[in-house]
């Protein structure tokens, strides 16, 4: 299953990358909001899950999340932040994130939510 | 200041002053202006029946004289011989006793037989005196007034003739020409005609001239107004008038000389001499003004030939006026003096202590706290100023409250801002930290000494992961997300999460339970956490085989205020806070415990929780025996909105 990992910290990419491989998972990574649209929109299959911050520089998670709701994509998305309010919370379920982790987690936690989300997906296709 | 209360009561007290003495000036003017001229009127009136009285006594002597000289013995015989000289002599006697100008006796048949005077015995060209002409006439004693033209009068005595002259002045408001010299005479007299054998043997007459004799009214000025003077004057005149000429007056002239030969004012002429009816009034007389009466004198025939006047000095009275005018207005002046005084000494009386209130407000909002008030007065000023005082303490009260209220929540602003920069900065290497390390732990190829620096490394990164939350959960300023709850079961909940906790340090937990509690509208995971961060404090500071009770109840907010609530408490055994310490509890970071034990944020975090519900947290403490935190939480208005819906 691949999932596209969006994160300005390049550190939080590398985690998400080695925690959620070891897990099999496939990993695409990128850096910012315009290159996760560059890659939804190459990409030759949908993607099936999305894990993206919130703040980061230029574009920011909730825009890519009006885009990708704006282009009619089919992707659950989670959200994670290091500064989790209960807007940004609110506003990322209204866009239609499927969940929220805050910053930092252990792998575990990391991957419970991961996982869940996917197998939510696969029960229902 | 045209608007102070000072102007304002002088204004009011001077009205009251102006009011009382301008009444009492116009009815004091008025009654006396009535009383005092209607006296003086009533009074010359009367002097001057007196003064008619007087003339008339004057007539009757005459006659009286007269009529005992016609009864003197010898008369008779003298009469019927016609013995000049003896009857001269006896004219003469009697004139003499008389004080009479003019006498003499007249035979039956009309002849003058003899009079007074040098024409004593001849007897002169054919002048008929009035007075005698009636007597034998009328065979009747006459008596009374008569005006003798110049021709009796010279025939009587030349000198007469002379004294009755008078030139005429010009009057003040005459256009006429002063005329022609007066020269009848207003004279009194008396006819007696003697009888023999019912036949008249002669009549003896007798008169005094009146023209230039100040006698009559000089006796009535001095017998009637009794001398009275008024500045050097006498007030009360007497006058006597031939038609309208004064020919016997104690009037003067400005220049001091009797008003002889002026004319009265037609006024009183026309009402007096032509209608013949007596006159008081007002009266312009000679150069002043007088109040004067004024009556008409007939003579024998019954003819208006004269007048008798008498008259005081208006000015007299009229400044008896102007006396009581002048200490009216000065009562008045007076009395407006003492109003502004009395005005003044009362303003400042009343005043003085409200401009020290009204100074003492500038200082309170100049912001002192301990304004001068004064001494405290008694009476209802002296309740303003303690309720003033009371007013400035309360405001000190609620400043201090609203000041530290203030502080608290800037302290926790700032820091709340602090936190979220930072931690949000932390959490990406944290992340970064928290995965290698969890990565690395779960290789297998490591060694026991590798594994337990790495677990020591997770361990720590997560009491930073712990400490950063802490701050997050500090400076998030969450809303609220408020539900109808029971406070009984939130509580049993949370005492339930705790319970393993204490039990392990041997510390005995208790949940008291309040009945009939209302439901209170709450943010459930909020207030969790503020009663787990109480129990969990109470739980750090009780030593093993103490206890901790919690306590909920109806309450009423306390602070004056009475709201309607329920009250929380979590009452512990353990050590006590130090009396210093007690005002730091609520700050941020504030903590006693060991490094890695507290992050001070908890009491600091529930505050504000509590707060945001309208509630409040209030701790009591004794070093030593324990501690009890107290929660106060606002049921009304929500609570009430509640039970609406639901029933
Ligand atoms: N029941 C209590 N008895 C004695 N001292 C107390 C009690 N409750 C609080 N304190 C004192 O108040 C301080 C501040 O408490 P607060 O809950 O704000 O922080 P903390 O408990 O030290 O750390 P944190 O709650 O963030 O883990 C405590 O360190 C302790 O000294
Ligand atoms: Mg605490």
């Amino acid at each position: 299953m691949k999932i596209l990992v969006v994160d300005d910290e390049g550190i939080v990419l590398d985690s998400c990358r080695r925690i959620l491989a070891s897990e099999g998972l496939e990993v695409i990574m990128a850096g910012s909001v315009d290159e996760a649209l560059k890659i939804l929109e190459q990409h030759p299959r949908p993607l099936p899950l999305l894990l993206m911050d919130v703040k980061m520089p230029v574009h920011d998670g909730m825009y890519l999340m009006q885009q990708i709701k704006e282009k009619g994509l089919e992707i659950k998305m989670i959200v994670m932040s290091g500064y989790p309010t209960d807007e940004t919370i609110a506003r990322a379920a209204k866009l239609g994130a499927a969940t929220f982790i805050a910053k930092p987690f252990t792998p575990e936690e990391l991957l419970e939510k991961v996982l869940s989300v996917a197998r939510k997906g696969d029960s229902h296709e | 200041m045209l608007y102070s209360v000072r102007s304002k009561l002088i204004a009011s007290l001077l009205g009251v002053a102006l009011l009382v003495g301008s009444v009492s000036l116009f009815t004091g003017v008025h009654l006396l202006k009535t009383h005092v001229i209607d006296e003086a009127t009533n009074r010359v009136r009367l002097d001057l029946n007196t003064a008619l009285e007087m003339y008339q006594a004057r007539i009757k002597n005459m006659r009286t004289a007269l009529s005992i000289t016609t009864l003197g013995s010898g008369f008779m015989d003298a009469l019927a011989n016609r013995n000049q000289s003896d009857l001269v002599y006896r004219l003469g006697r009697m004139a003499h006793h008389a004080e009479l100008d003019f006498a003499g006796i007249v035979t039956g048949d009309g002849q003058v037989l003899c009079r007074i005077g040098p024409h004593a015995m001849m007897s002169a060209a054919a002048v008929d005196n009035p007075i005698w002409k009636l007597a034998l006439e009328r065979k009747a004693p006459v008596d009374g007034t008569v005006v003798l033209t110049r021709e009796m009068l010279v025939a009587e005595d030349p000198e007469l003739a002379e004294r009755a002259r008078i030139p005429l002045r010009a009057r003040a408001e005459s256009t006429q020409a002063a005329g022609d010299d007066e020269i009848s005479g207003l004279a009194l007299a008396a006819g007696i005609p003697v009888f023999k054998d019912n036949a008249v043997l002669g009549v003896l007459y007798g008169g005094k001239l009146l023209n230039r004799d100040d006698t009559l009214v000089d006796t009535v000025r001095d017998t009637v107004f009794l001398g009275e003077t008024y500045k050097g004057h006498n007030i009360g005149t007497a006058t006597i008038f031939l038609n309208d000429l004064r020919i016997a007056t104690n009037v003067l002239t400005p220049d001091g000389k009797r008003a002889i030969g002026t004319r009265v004012s037609t006024e009183v002429g026309n009402t007096v001499l032509t209608k013949g009816q007596p006159w008081t009034g007002r009266a312009f007389v000679v150069s002043d003004w007088y109040i004067a009466a004024y009556t008409p004198l007939e003579d024998i025939f019954g003819r208006r030939v004269g007048m008798l006047y008498v008259g005081v000095v208006e000015e007299k009275y009229s400044n008896i006026q102007s006396q009581a005018l002048t200490v009216f207005i000065l009562i008045t002046a007076a009395g407006m003096l003492l109003a502004v005084g009395f005005g003044f000494l009362l303003a400042n009386l009343i005043m003085g202590p409200v401009h020290r209130l009204i100074k003492a407000s500038r200082q309170v909002s100049e912001g002192s706290l301990h304004p001068d008030i004064g001494p405290i007065q008694k009476g209802e000023f002296g309740r303003l100023q303690k309720t003033f005082a009371e007013m400035v303490e309360a405001m000190g009260r609620r400043r201090a409250a609203s000041e530290s209220k203030i502080i608290q929540s800037e302290k926790q602003a700032s820091v709340g801002r602090l936190a979220a920069g930072v931690a949000h900065e932390i959490n990406n290497p944290l992340t970064g930290v928290l995965t290698y390390t969890h990565m690395l732990l779960r290789r297998k190829d490591i060694d026991a000494e590798m594994r337990n620096d790495l677990e020591t490394i997770a361990a720590a990164t997560e009491r930073v992961r712990k400490i950063v939350k802490g701050l997050l959960d500090f400076s998030r300023q969450t809303k609220l997300d408020p539900e109808p709850t029971d406070v009984n079961r939130l509580i049993g909940g949370t005492v339930a999460l705790l319970e393993n906790q204490a039990l392990v340090k041997g510390v005995a937990i208790k949940f008291i339970e309040g009945e009939k509690l209302p439901l209170v509208i709450l943010d459930r995971s909020q207030m969790q956490s503020v009663l787990m961060n109480l129990i969990i404090n109470a739980l750090d500071a009780t030593q093993p085989g103490g206890s901790i009770k919690i306590y909920s109840a109806s309450g009423l907010s306390g602070n004056g205020a009475s709201q309607k609530g329920v009250e929380i408490t979590v009452a512990d055994t353990g050590s006590g806070i130090h009396p210093e310490d007690m005002d730091k509890l609520f700050d941020p970071f504030f903590t006693t415990k060991a490094v890695g034990q507290g992050t001070g944020l908890g009491l600091s975090v529930s505050q504000g929780i509590v707060q945001r519900h309208g509630g409040h947290i209030r701790v009591q403490s004794e070093l030593g025996k324990g501690t009890r935190f107290f929660v106060w939480l606002p049921i009304e208005k929500q609570a009430g909105s509640y039970e609406d819906t639901r029933g």
